[in-house]
This record gives structure tokens, sequence and C-alpha cells, in this order.
């Protein structure tokens, strides 16, 4: 029994309905508890946190950390790893790594910590790829993590979609999860990589057929939202939608949004998924965030992440291999492509935002636009899709910018001439309040991912917080958190780590009937290059593994 | 210390569904094995190189003391303590081999090495470093080999023999498996060989072009050319290439046809300078990737025993770089080319080295190198090390996982106690004795 105390700290937790109020928090065993009666009472600790903001620890709802494309992005640039900056210098008790946009496992996990996150979201993981990505999270220190699974483009998937069989595919998708130690659904352009993979025309609305499987995007789409619906699974369907990227695509976007009507579904990176213009017109592109964000903003099923992008070098990857492509011929650089057999696959691409580029420019406008359009923060989170949009790093930056319109002005006065009339980005005045800062990055992270001991410092919640010097500089508030406690143990002081325990590994337990569980396995052995009984993750195999109940 | 109790589920007598073989780059995964008190009687759909390695032999059977200094027995901890000891005061020390190691234990050797500052490099860092190389510069469009199984109806084996080295490799995943959209299975694919020499692989192939292997480099990229549309003259293709100019238009053709290729690019010869070994493993991604502008089509390589994907895997997520890591200055850099292992021995700059597996006993070592091996029982080629660890087999008495060359991992099933400690045991035990600042405790 070990007890902390966070002293006389202006409390910002929004779940709790605690706007911003001086009061402390008590931490035992890594779990808040409830203040105790006695004002006298001593904790084992004390820190005295008057003066300073508290907030839970940041959750970070879509990113890339683990896997066999976050490794093949690490092994593909070490040009961005050999400089001073981007080395991680050994220290007793702790890792050396490198940094670049994808910094190495160990280092991952300190930089989310030394931002006062605490909890990640690995949103791609093939199941094939799911033994490596656990390995990866053994090796990411300080921030519980979870992945989501692949499955939109999963051959098991596709054909019982066309048998139209819900209550067969509500089991196959319970068996990937079980088999991938998964936490949630992930779509990444339902059957457009499938499509890609074969080498068939693209497809590119919601109703285009998928070659020899006979089944739409549409159809996946619903078979997937539903099946994660009746399940009961804490996180709805995760959906990268299609035609990311492209000239127009705002339009097939509203229409999957029209399709999710009924349904819990979470939009990623929806930046990349607001651009006006054509295929024929790719100049005419323009930012349609005002239609999308107004169809968000009256429809209570949906929530979205920005994936706002940053000007500077990054590296693009994605399971949407036929994106991977498309980047790699715009731009002509390196080109790393993995397909992966049953689902999806990965390609990767060095990309460099400039400012001077119109549509680079239009594009952080239109993320930017997103946040300030959706009204209701809690349903939508802060997100770069690192390393995509550019790194986890760039958070603090992005908060400066909502929480401060001159900030916003001018960065703006300082792009291309030709963005004005095609974003209303510099018409728009609202700004981020702490509070709503706090939902944004904590608390609507941790809703709209079913985790009820995140992102709030209720009575039982994960004693995971941050607490901040307050400062006129945002940017420098959220990069430099004065502690951040992680289950309760403090693991930065000052901007100093002080101890890296690994985090835990959220999974669901969704229940698999025995007799299906053979029958998919036996299909799997039909077409896979392994064995169904090394398909599954086996015990032992998930670091610190914690499950979620599932159920309506 | 005694050696590791024995696990639960390690059972001396049983049957074991599923087990994965490291016997050569295949890694099967679907290995049905008998065993009585330890020995296997009956390894089912192994090939005859994978039965030998499943035999092998029995750890308990082979003479040998779990540890030694200079050559004479010693208690375990004097061995631990004495390894802990050199590592530590190391000016230059080495971490050398673990390609054919578990993934967990090449993560305990890299925390190891990273602790005392030590030159990391990956079973044969001359001959794994163009394919890394050629990567870095222009990427690769690669797939798992259940894809080349289920899709590619058009396979080149490029300077790649796998009937002779990688004996199941055409029956389980690129000749002969039926797949969704290659259902006919050998019947609805197209076998291609080139080669410098008629191999038991071109024996099998519907189409052979032998390759003069001085112009390799020459061919690869006028068939590039081809495939891009480039109007090359017969008579240039032919002084360039060595080759009938039908021929190598006839094979770019067939590539441009498949509707799913597979290129397995072999290695090529050991002796060829690195910098041309990286120029013809760059130009066979440059023709694969253009293949990608009128078709799909993949490269991989056919992968080697044990572990080398694993390995250089691991080492990427902790450190940033596949192979080839000074970690010396208190980071990780690599600088491929500058100092390989064999250049750092050679020019006597080594001190000490840790050597896990059996790679790198045979290198040029001389005195000026303390020697710390944990090998297998038996292996005993190169002079006597400073400290030997005899560590038991990964895959046989070690579990944990490996990770196969198009980076599928599988997970390991021993199949009998270990009689001695494991090769991860070994290296936690050292780390264990060093402290955090890289010293003696």
């Amino acid at each position: 029994m070990s007890t902390l105390r966070i002293m006389g700290g202006l409390v910002v937790d929004p779940a709790g309905g605690i706007k911003g109020e001086v009061r402390d928090v008590w931490i035992r065993d890594g779990k808040v508890v409830t203040l105790p009666e006695d004002p006298a009472a001593r904790a084992d600790r004390t820190i005295d946190a008057r003066g300073f903001v508290v907030m839970p620890g940041g959750v970070d709802v879509h990113s890339h950390i683990a896997g066999s494309k976050v490794n093949a992005a690490r092994m593909l640039r070490p040009e961005e790893r050999r400089d001073p900056e981007s080395v991680w210098p050994r220290r007793d008790g702790f890792r050396s790594g490198t940094v670049g946009s994808v910094p190495t496992s160990f280092v991952t996990g300190y930089q989310y910590a030394g931002l006062g996150y605490t909890t990640a979201v690995d949103a791609a993981i093939p199941p094939l790829s799911a033994r490596q990505a656990h390995a990866d999270f053994a090796e990411t220190p300080l921030v519980d993590k979870l992945m989501l699974v692949l499955m939109g483009n999963s051959h098991a998937v596709l054909d019982l979609v066309r048998e139209g069989d819900p209550d067969r595919l509500r089991q196959a998708v319970a068996w990937l999860l079980e088999a991938s130690g998964g936490y949630g659904v992930k779509v990444v352009n339902p059957g457009g990589v499938e499509q890609w993979k074969q080498g068939g025309m693209r497809i590119a609305s919601w109703d285009d057929k998928v070659d020899r499987f006979e089944v739409t995007p549409r159809q996946i789409l619903l078979g997937l939202a539903g099946a994660a619906d009746e399940l009961g699974l804490p996180h709805p369907v995760h959906v990268h939608g299609m035609n990311l990227g492209l000239p127009g695509n705002w339009e097939t976007t509203l229409d999957g949004m029209k399709a999710l009507e009924g349904r819990r579904g979470h939009l990623a990176h929806i930046q990349f998924h607001s651009y006006g213009g054509s295929a024929d017109d790719p100049a005419g592109i323009d930012s349609r965030v005002g239609p999308l964000a107004d169809y968000v903003n009256t429809h209570s099923n949906l929530s979205v992440d920005v994936g706002q992008v940053f000007f500077g070098e990054t590296t693009s990857m994605t399971a949407d291999g036929a994106v991977g492509q498309y980047l790699a011929n715009l731009t002509g650089r390196k080109w790393l492509s993995l397909d992966v057999e049953q689902e999806d696959g990965c390609g990767i691409v060095p990309i460099t935002y400039d400012d001077r580029n119109y549509v680079h420019a239009l594009q952080w406008a239109i993320g930017l636009e997103w946040f300030l359009r959706v009204e209701d923060p809690w349903r939508i989170a802060l997100s770069t899709d690192h390393p995509n949009g550019g790194s986890f790093l760039s958070y603090p930056r992005l908060i400066a910018l909502l929480m401060d319109k001159n900030l916003r002005d001018e960065t703006f006065a300082t792009l291309p001439e030709s963005l004005k009339g095609r974003t209303a980005l510099s018409e728009l005045s609202r700004e981020y309040t702490l509070e709503e800062i706090a939902i944004l990055t904590r608390a609507a992270p941790a809703r709209i991912l079913g985790l009820t001991s995140k992102g709030h410092l209720g009575p039982g919640a994960d004693a995971d917080v941050t607490i901040y010097a307050p400062d006129d500089d945002r940017r420098r508030m959220f990069a430099m958190p004065r502690y951040v406690i992680k289950a309760g143990v403090v693991v930065v002081d000052d901007g100093d780590l002080t101890s890296a325990p690994i985090g835990e590994t959220f999974l669901v337990e969704a229940g698999v009937d025995p007799r299906i569980r053979s029958e998919l396995e036996a299909g799997l052995a039909e077409e896979s290059s392994i064995h169904p009984a090394n398909f599954r993750i086996q015990e032992g195999e998930v670091s610190r593994p914690r499950a979620v109940a599932v159920g309506r | 210390m005694s050696v590791r109790p024995p696990a639960a589920e390690t059972p001396e007598s049983a049957t074991i569904e599923a087990a994965t073989c490291l016997a050569c780059g295949c890694l099967c995964d679907d290995i049905g094995l008998t065993v009585e008190s330890g020995r296997v009687l009956d390894a089912r759909s192994a090939c005859p190189i994978g039965v030998a390695w499943f035999r092998g032999p029995i750890a308990g059977e082979v003479a040998g003391p779990p540890a030694a200094i200079e050559g004479t027995p010693v208690d375990p901890r004097v061995a631990v303590a004495r390894a802990a000891e050199l590592l530590a005061n190391a000016r230059s020390p080495l971490v050398l081999g673990l390609d054919r190691s578990t993934n967990q234990t090449v993560a305990a050797a890299i925390g190891l090495a990273d602790r005392v500052g030590a030159y990391v490099e990956i079973g044969d860092g001359m001959a794994s470093m163009p394919r890394i190389l050629a990567m870095q510069r222009v990427g690769r469009v690669s797939a798992t080999l259940g894809e080349v199984k289920s899709r590619a109806d058009v396979v080149v084996f490029w300077r790649s023999d796998p009937a002779t080295t990688h004996p199941r490799h055409l029956e389980r995943y690129s000749a002969e498996p039926r797949g969704r959209f290659i259902p006919g299975g050998r019947a609805d694919r197209r076998l291609i060989v080139v080669d410098t020499h008629r191999t038991a692989t071109a024996a099998k192939a519907d189409w052979y072009l032998e390759l003069d292997e001085g112009r390799e480099l020459e061919t690869l990229w006028s068939l590039r050319a081809l495939v891009r549309g480039v109007d090359l003259r017969d008579d240039r293709i032919g002084s360039t290439t060595g080759l009938d100019p039908s021929a190598l238009r006839d094979l770019a053709g067939q590539l441009a046809a498949a509707r799913y290729g597979a290129f397995f690019l072999g290695e090529g010869e050991r002796a060829s300078p690195p910098a041309r070994a990286t120029a013809r493993s760059e130009a066979a991604s440059l023709l694969v990737r253009d293949l990608n502008s009128r078709t799909r089509f993949v490269l991989l390589s056919l992968g080697s025993p044990g572990n080398v994907a694993g390995a250089e895997g691991v080492l990427a997520r902790q450190a940033g770089f596949p192979s080839c890591v000074d970690l010396s200055a208190g980071y990780p850099r690599s600088l491929p080319g500058v100092a390989t292992a064999a250049e750092r021995i050679a020019a006597g700059s080594v001190d000490v080295a840790l050597i896990v597996g059996s790679q790198g006993l045979g290198q040029g070592w001389t005195s000026k190198t303390s020697r710390i091996v944990i090998a297998g029982p038996g292996v005993t080629d190169g002079p006597t090390p400073a400290v030997r660890l005899t560590a038991s087999r990964p895959g046989i008495e070690e579990g944990g996982s490996v990770t196969r060359v198009d980076g599928v991992s599988l997970p390991l099933r021993p199949i009998r106690r270990p009689a001695f400690p494991t090769e991860r045991d070994w290296i936690e035990r050292i780390l264990a004795a060093i402290t955090p600042s890289g010293r003696t405790s």
C-alpha cells in the first residue's frame, strides 16, 4: 500500500465535471482513490501542486508505434537518425536509441511520457503481424498500449460478408481479435487494398465491387461496424476510408458517414479525407471540411481524429498499399511496400511537408478547420496520425494553435496566397479553453476508445496524471510537464525521466465458438503460409495483458 | 548455479504439432514431432535437412562442461563473473552472431551491448549489408510468402536454387501450392530460372536463361530498360549482357505479362565487391518497382537458416538500424562499410568479443581479442575462448520466437528440457552482473 497525494493543484478533469478547481488528487496502489475524510491524513509522498495544472495522462487514439510497418520504416530511413539531434544517449537505467520520425521502441515510450501521454493506440496491425507488434509493445515503456486489428480486406471477412452471414462474421471478428490479442476493429480502404493487390481497376466508390470476392466496400464497412456493435466492443469500428489523400475525396467521405447511420463509427485522420477538386482537376483541391463537420455535428454516432499535418520531414506509413504506391510515384522517393497475406499490407514513403507547397499548406489548414468546426469536443481527438502528418512530438504546437487565433493567423500569413478563399480557417475565431484541450487530448479519446479507467481522475481511474506549469507559451507548457505519474509512479520530474516501467496491454476477450474457430482456422490453413496453431498469439506473448469486458 | 528446471510444457515424451524448423530460411512451421525420452523419433513433413536439424546432437550426450575459462571447466558463476568483467572493462567490445538466436535472446543481447557500448553485427554483416543498403537507397516492394502462395502466377528464381538449399520452398510457398487465385497450383504458375548454370531448380522450371556471371548487373539494368519500354537496340543488348537479345526481350515480356509476379533474388557471389553487390540488389529492387507500374510484382529473398530477419528486426526496433550498429558513443550509430566486425578484428582494435551462436567462430582471431562464446555443446572451431558458456539449442530446448525472411514471426515449441542454460539465460546473467553504469557489481 503506497499513497501519493497531489496537493492543491488546479484540477482539470472534464469527465468528472471538474473544469478547473483547486483540490487534491489521492492515489493508492496505482489507482485514484476518494479523498480521505480526515483533512489531516498523510500520504507516503506528497507532491505540492499548488500553482500547477493537474490533468489525467494523455491518450493517443491513433498512432503507429508497433508492427512490421513501423520497424520497416526505421530500417528504411537511416538518414533521419544520424545527426546529433536525432539520437537518444543512454543514461543509467534507461536505453539509448534514435529518434527521427519513427523513434526506436524505448525512445517512443520515453518521448510519449515526456509529453504527459500515458496511453497510445497502434491503429493498424494485420493479424499476421500481431506477434511482432506485441514484442514491440513489450519494449515500449511508460505507455499503456492497445492495437486495432486490420479486417477490412481480410479474405475470411470478405467471404462472410458476401455470404451474408452476420452471426458468423461476428464470430470471425471475435476470432481475429483473439488470435491477435487485439482491442478493436480497424478498416482500411475496405476491399480497395485487396483489389489493388489483385491489380484490378481502382475502387473509388462505396458501391464498386471487389474482383473475385463480389462484395462492395459499403457491405464490408457495414458488416464490420455491425459486428463491432453487436459484440459490444468498447471501441466502434475504426475507419480509414476510401480515396485517402485524393482530390475530390470529400464526397466519398460523406457517403461513408451516411453509410454508418445507425451504427457507431470512428473516422480516422479525417483531414486526409476532406478535399475538394477532382481527379480531372487536381489543382482545384480545396477544403470541404464545412459539409463534413456539419454532418458530424448532427450525428452523434460518429467520432473523428484529425491527422494534423505539420511542415517538415516525416515518413508516411499506411496499411493502404495503393496509397503507398501513389505517394511513391508522386514524390519519386524510395518506396517500401509489403503485401501481407489475408489482410492489407503496408506502404512506406518519406515525405516532406513544405509550407511553400499549396497542397501541403491546405492540408495544414484543413486539419485545423476540423478542430475548430466540430462543436462537441467529446467527439474529436487530437492526432497527427503519427508519423504520417508529423510526429506526436508536434502535439504541443498543435495545442498552442488551437488555443490562440493570433498564432494561427501568424502562420497562415506565411503560407501561399493562393490559400485564400480555399479554406475558411482565417474566419474561424474559436480558441480552445484549457478544459477543452483536456477533453481533446485525454477525456475524449479515452471515451471514444471505451477505456473506462483512462482519461479521468475519478476514484478507480488508473493513476496516470500529468502536472503542467501554467505558461502563456502553451507550446512550452504542454511540451514540458512538471511531473508525469504513470500508474501511481512518478516517471517524469522536471523534464527528467526518473523510471521507465513497462505499461499494460489492453485487449478484449470477445468469446469465440470453438467449432467456428476451428472452421476458420481450417480456411486459414488453406490460404496462409503458416500453421493455424502458430497464427494465434499464445500466453506469455502479450506484455502485461489487461482484458476489458465486452458486451452491450 | 544449477541449470534451469524443466518447464512443464517441455515433456520428454510427446507428440508436438506445428513445430518450427530453423534448418533453412523456409522456417517451415508445420512439422509434427514424435519425441521419446528427449529424442526425436519422427519429424513429419520435414525435409532431410530438417530431419537432421531436429534430430541433431542431444545436448546431454555431448561431452562438455556448462562453462569454462581458457578451456578449463569452472563453476558457471565464476565464468559469468569473468565474462561480465571482460565486457565491463572492454575498450572496444563486439557482440557478434545472434543469427540463429531467438528474438528474445537478441533483445537481451542488445541490452547488454547498449550497457557496455559494444559494436553489434548480426551474422555475416559483409554479406547482409548489400541487401540492407539497397533497401535503404530505393526501398523494396515485397510480400509475405502466403501472398506468393495464393497469388503468384509468375515466379522468378534469380540466382537462387531453392530445390537445393530450401527443399520445401517450392512445395510450400512458391511453385506447387494451390491458392485462391492459383487454383491449379503448379499448372497455373510459370516458373522462370535465371542463373549462371543449370541448377536443380532450373530442371523444374518452365523457362531458363543462362546468365553471364560477370554481367549480371548489366543484365538487370537492360531488363529494366526493356520493362520500361526503352528502345534498346539488339546489338547493344548483346554487347552489354552477352545474351541473345530475343531471350532477354522474351523474359521482359513474361514478367510484364504476370498478374502477380514474385522475384526471388539470390545473394549472388560472396566474393563480389560490396558496391557491386549493393548495385545488383538495387537494380533488382528498381526492376520490381518499375514492374508495378504495369502489373503487381514483389521481390523476396529465400532467407537464411535460423533467425537473421528476426535479429535484424530486433536491432532496428531497439537501435534504429538493422545491423552493424556501434553503441560505443552511448547511442546507436551505423555507418556501413566504415568498419565491419571483420575489419575491426583484422585491425586488432577489438579487445573483447561476445559471440552468440556459431557464427563468427571462424573469423581471423588474434590474441588481441578475448572471446566470450555462448554456443551449443560440441561447437569447437577457432582458438580456445577466454570464456565458454554452453547453451541449449534454440527451437529444440529453448522457446521464444523467430522471424521468417518475409517478416512473419513464429513461435518455437521446445521439445525437451534444456540440459544447459539457454543463450538468453547466459546473457541475462552477464547483464545482471554489470551495473547500469557499465561496471561489474
